[in-house]
């Protein structure tokens, strides 16, 4: 358990990848073999992240018109765009974390 | 989801917010602290005061802070003796805006400092949460 891609584990039972993607755990319990449903989850999952992440973006750039046209306060632009900086930066360090953990996946020996 | 660092930086938001317009308020009595009357014997412009409350946040159950009320001071005018001024009544006093600057100078440094807080909260909050975020990065 403590190694992540022991052969013993197993695909479905990573704990590298399962604690980021629910989804993940769910395709574990049916355990299904193919590779095509795997990779359909993953993307999945990093998409979800992403449409989050892209909303979040264009509400801070939405703010940031309004701030140029004087209709939204320097505070409110600010506020949005620093929110949509962590968003973003969240997003990509766990779309790093389970980029990492699908490669380390794929480099298993068969 | 309620994420308490998330909180904090609203909550310092709302307190930009109350001591930006206090500082409003601070801007238009300094800048109308001459502003008389134009009819003989009428008022000038009265000095503004501002309060603040609590409001409670529904969803999170945070105190943020609002504007009360603006509202008018009640204190006396000054009165001045200028008989050629178009507000002058018939004795030939002029009534001036009760704005103290020395006041408003104050009420204004007062602005600033709190101001300067809610900005020092919102700055730490976030180093925290990057500080989280980092955890991820970090380790891989």
């Amino acid at each position: 358990m403590i190694d992540p891609l022991s052969p013993t584990t197993g695909i479905g039972s990573s704990p590298g990848v399962l604690p980021m993607a629910p989804s993940l755990g769910v395709r574990n319990a049916a355990r299904t073999p193919a590779a095509g449903s795997a990779s359909a989850d993953f993307g999945a999952v990093l998409g979800r992240m992403i449409t989050d992440t892209a909303d979040v973006l264009r509400t801070a750039e939405a703010t940031s018109i309004m701030g140029v046209k004087g209709q939204a306060s320097v505070q409110e632009v600010v506020e949005s765009v620093l929110a949509a900086e962590q968003t973003l930066q969240a997003a990509i360090a766990i779309r790093d974390k389970v980029v990492a953990a699908y490669l380390e996946l794929s480099r298993m020996a068969i | 989801m309620i994420d308490p660092l998330q909180v904090s930086l609203k909550i310092a938001a709302s307190g930009l917010q109350v001591q930006s317009k206090r500082l409003r308020v601070v801007s238009e009595n300094l800048a109308n602290a001459q502003s008389t009357g134009r009819t003989p014997g009428a008022d000038p412009y009265t000095r503004k005061t501002i309060s603040f409350e609590t409001e409670v946040d529904r969803i999170t159950g945070a105190n943020f802070v609002r504007i009360d009320s603006i509202e008018r001071d009640r204190a006396p005018y000054r009165i001045e003796h200028d008989p050629g001024h178009p507000a002058a009544d018939e004795n030939g006093f002029v009534k001036l805006p009760n704005v103290n600057i020395l006041v408003e100078m104050a009420d204004m440094r007062e602005a600033n400092r709190s101001y300067e807080a809610n900005l020092q909260v919102i700055k730490q909050a976030r180093e925290m949460i990057s500080m989280t975020i980092d955890l991820l990065r970090n380790s891989s």
